[in-house]
């Protein structure tokens, strides 16, 4: 049942992704109305979806890739609702929804059979904010990372001087620049609780033989990356291109940790 | 007095079709006016009639002779009337040009606002029925406007609505119409793009503005130099939210001129020496220059700004001639550079949009006057289905009370009489209903 909900929800977001584009690039306000509707109905069903999984298999995580992936891609899709009702603009959607129709798409048709190695006994809740967390911080960096690029397009119309209708497809300047460090200022908490989270628990059950592992080390150093950018951007005023290649230098990084954390076997929590 | 009153260069358009309402008596719509494309504004600003004294003339519009309902549109650039007129028997089927009608209009003017009939008549023009139907639409919809697709224009008709209904001048015919109107000019605007883009030199700065602050709320502006073009822009920009203003000036007697005159309450103002005017211009988000002096702003200084502002984005208005900003300061980035040619072009090009989406307008009203067309063709088949039910239950009740009176000696129980009127209604409906559905085929079967 939980297969058909995911399924159902991301014909839902090929929809919004769909509808999102002439609302935002053929200046046709009315295709908001069926964009947002069913971004916010493929949540929603993405939601119950997982809730049914997880309730199904008596656990409270994702236990493969397949999963993580689907939990990013809800969490784009919720990043793309606030987006729009806090600032009145689907442009987002543009990049997001494809995204997380990418990302939601193969677990729905092809779900996974991995489990997981270690027992989730006493550490369940934890892990899954560990988790919950900097997955959150990915979103809020791969957000920040579109915000600039947005801010790139933007800008290079504004200096191209073309005549386009009163509000155009793109939000203000000022009002990308305010998202992509806001959603910065916002994944930095979450990347901090998770990665403290995750090292407690990793205390917990490996011992300090944890802080050995390069991958966790790398963890961290993204974290420093990501505290450095905000910095920078804070106190410099970065913006436009350099912005660009800030964010696609930490949210690599990120990728690359994730994928070590996903794909190597050297630091796979295993139990001692 | 009364061939002074003929009004021999009015424009007549369009079909002269006629309906009925309610009994036989005919009903035409009338609209008589002038506006920016038919009059000077000499005549126009002595026809205008303040908003204040609007319902009174609306009143006294609706009493004159033949009047049914009345209502009145005045603004800087129209002032029309539009009547229902009733009982055009002097005129026969009341087409004719100049007809009592139009008579009756043009001396509501003359006693009202004291105008010479002569003085006005080459200027005005008249539309009868579906025709005024149709001008109605577009002014509502700002096809008919000087500045196509504004969105003030609107708001007047919607005012004098509300001032016609409230002085009992717009009833039962022009209250749906206007209704309509309004739903037609709410279809336009949300159907095509035809109030989405600026088209003046100082709107368009003002909305570039916009698209690089988002709000201006709390912005600074710089004002280099003085001239009307820079005036009218920093007013714009204020209107969109700015709170305060610098003036640079040679004179620093007239940028202090300058800074009075733009001070309010809500807006702080202030002066600052041309000679410091590198080190105060990174104060400013938004720098309008009109000095004509050369290149104020080089990409040299304008770096210098940037580092000063951390970076926040400069928008540069350049309005003077020789230009004030050298062209490769919008090359820096965070420096947005529009001179007074590139406004011009996307006041042209906003224009041009406008004009094209006005096509598209056109086609939604002439849609929408065919069905208004056509709703008031079915009202006489309405109407009369419903004057002969009303007919008909008259005279079965008349009958009722016959019969109850002559058997007054041996009066009828009340389950008698509750029959007897079951009775008369099922008869009356069944000899009723073929007329009653050869009347709704009229009615196309809608109803």
């Amino acid at each position: 049942m939980s297969l058909l909900w995911l399924r159902l929800a991301v014909i839902l977001y090929g929809v919004a992704a769909l509808a999102v584009l002439p609302a935002a690039l053929y200046h046709r306000p009315r295709w908001r109305h069926v964009a947002l509707p069913a971004a916010l109905a493929g949540a929603f069903f993405h939601f119950v979806s997982i809730t049914e999984t997880l309730v199904a298999a008596h656990r409270a995580l994702p236990v493969d890739t397949h999963e993580t992936l689907s939990w990013f891609g809800l969490l784009l899709v919720i990043a793309f609702l606030v987006l729009a009702t806090r600032y009145r603009t689907v442009s987002f959607g543009i990049f997001l929804l494809p995204v997380a129709v990418l990302f939601t798409i193969v677990p729905a048709f092809r779900p996974g059979r991995e489990s997981l190695s270690y027992s989730l006994v006493g550490t369940g809740w934890l892990l899954l904010l560990h988790i919950a967390l900097l997955l959150t911080a990915y979103a809020a960096l791969f957000l920040s990372l579109i915000a600039s690029l947005l801010y790139l397009i933007q800008e290079r119309r504004l200096k191209q001087k073309r005549a386009e209708p009163q509000r155009g497809w793109l939000p203000p300047l000022e009002t990308l620049d305010q998202i992509g460090l806001n959603a910065l200022r916002f994944g930095l908490p979450c990347m901090t609780a998770g990665l403290l989270i995750g090292s407690g628990l990793a205390l917990q059950t490996i011992g300090l033989a944890f802080f050995a592992d390069p991958k966790v080390l790398l963890s961290f150093a993204m974290w420093v990356a990501y505290v450095l950018m905000i910095f920078i951007r804070t106190h410099s005023g970065l913006r436009g291109r350099r912005a660009v290649y800030l964010s696609s230098f930490v949210f690599l990084g990120v990728l690359a940790v994730w994928a070590a954390n996903s794909l190597s076997a050297v630091h796979r929590f295993k139990a001692p | 007095m009364g061939g002074e009153f003929a009004v021999g260069g009015a424009q007549v358009q369009g079909a002269m079709s006629e309906r009925r309402v309610g009994s036989n008596a005919k009903v035409e719509l009338l609209l008589l006016g002038v506006n920016h494309t038919t009059a000077p504004i000499n005549v126009r600003e002595r026809l205008a009639i303040p908003t204040e004294r609007l319902g009174d003339a609306t009143k006294m519009l609706a009493e004159q002779p033949g009047v049914r309902e009345a209502l009145i549109l005045s603004t800087c650039n129209r002032v029309e009337l539009l009547t229902v007129q009733d009982g055009m028997g002097a005129d026969g089927d009341g087409s004719a040009v100049g007809g009592a009608p139009t008579l009756s209009m043009l001396r509501f003017l003359n006693e009202y606002l004291r105008v010479q009939v002569t003085d006005i008549q080459p200027h005005v023009y008249e539309f009868r029925e579906s025709e005024a139907v149709r001008h109605l639409f577009r002014v509502a919809s700002s096809l008919d406007s000087m500045v196509v697709g504004e969105s003030q224009i609107l708001g007047q008709v919607k005012q004098s609505w509300t001032v016609g209904r409230d002085v009992g001048a717009v009833k039962s015919t022009l209250d749906p119409l206007l209704q309509r109107a309004f739903s037609v000019a709410k279809r336009v605007r949300t159907e095509t793009q035809i109030g989405k883009s600026t088209v003046s030199v100082a709107s368009v700065a003002a909305e570039l503005a916009r698209k690089i602050f988002g709000s201006l709320t709390g912005k600074t502006v710089l004002l280099v130099g003085a001239g009307k073009m820079s005036d009218l822009t920093a007013r714009h920009l204020i209107q969109q939210g700015t709170q305060t203003l610098l003036v640079a000036n040679r004179t620093e007697a007239r940028a202090q001129a300058i800074a009075d005159a733009l001070r309010t309450p809500s807006i702080t103002t202030g002066v600052i020496p041309l000679a410091q005017l590198y080190e105060q211009a990174h104060r400013a988000d938004i720098v309008i220059t009109s000095t004509g002096a050369g290149h104020v702003f080089t990409p040299e200084n304008a770096r210098q700004v940037l580092q000063r502002r951390k970076n926040r984005p400069v928008f540069f208005i350049d309005i003077a001639v020789p230009r004030d900003v050298d062209p490769a300061v919008n090359d820096l980035e965070g420096c947005f550079v529009y001179d007074i040619d590139d406004l011009q072009q996307v006041a042209m090009q906003n224009k041009a949009v406008r004009n094209h989406e006005a096509e598209a307008a056109e086609t939604i009203v002439s849609s929408e006057v065919a069905r208004y067309r056509e709703q008031m063709s079915r009202a006489p088949s309405r109407e009369a289905i419903k004057q002969l039910m009303l007919d008909a239950e008259a005279l079965r009740l008349q009958e009722m009370a016959r019969i109850v009176q002559q058997l007054s000696r041996e009066p009828l129980s009340e389950e008698q009489i509750a029959a007897v009127d079951r009775l008369t209604k099922s008869l009356t409906g069944k000899l009723l209903h073929p007329q009653i559905a050869a009347l709704r085929e009229d009615l196309g079967g809608s109803d």
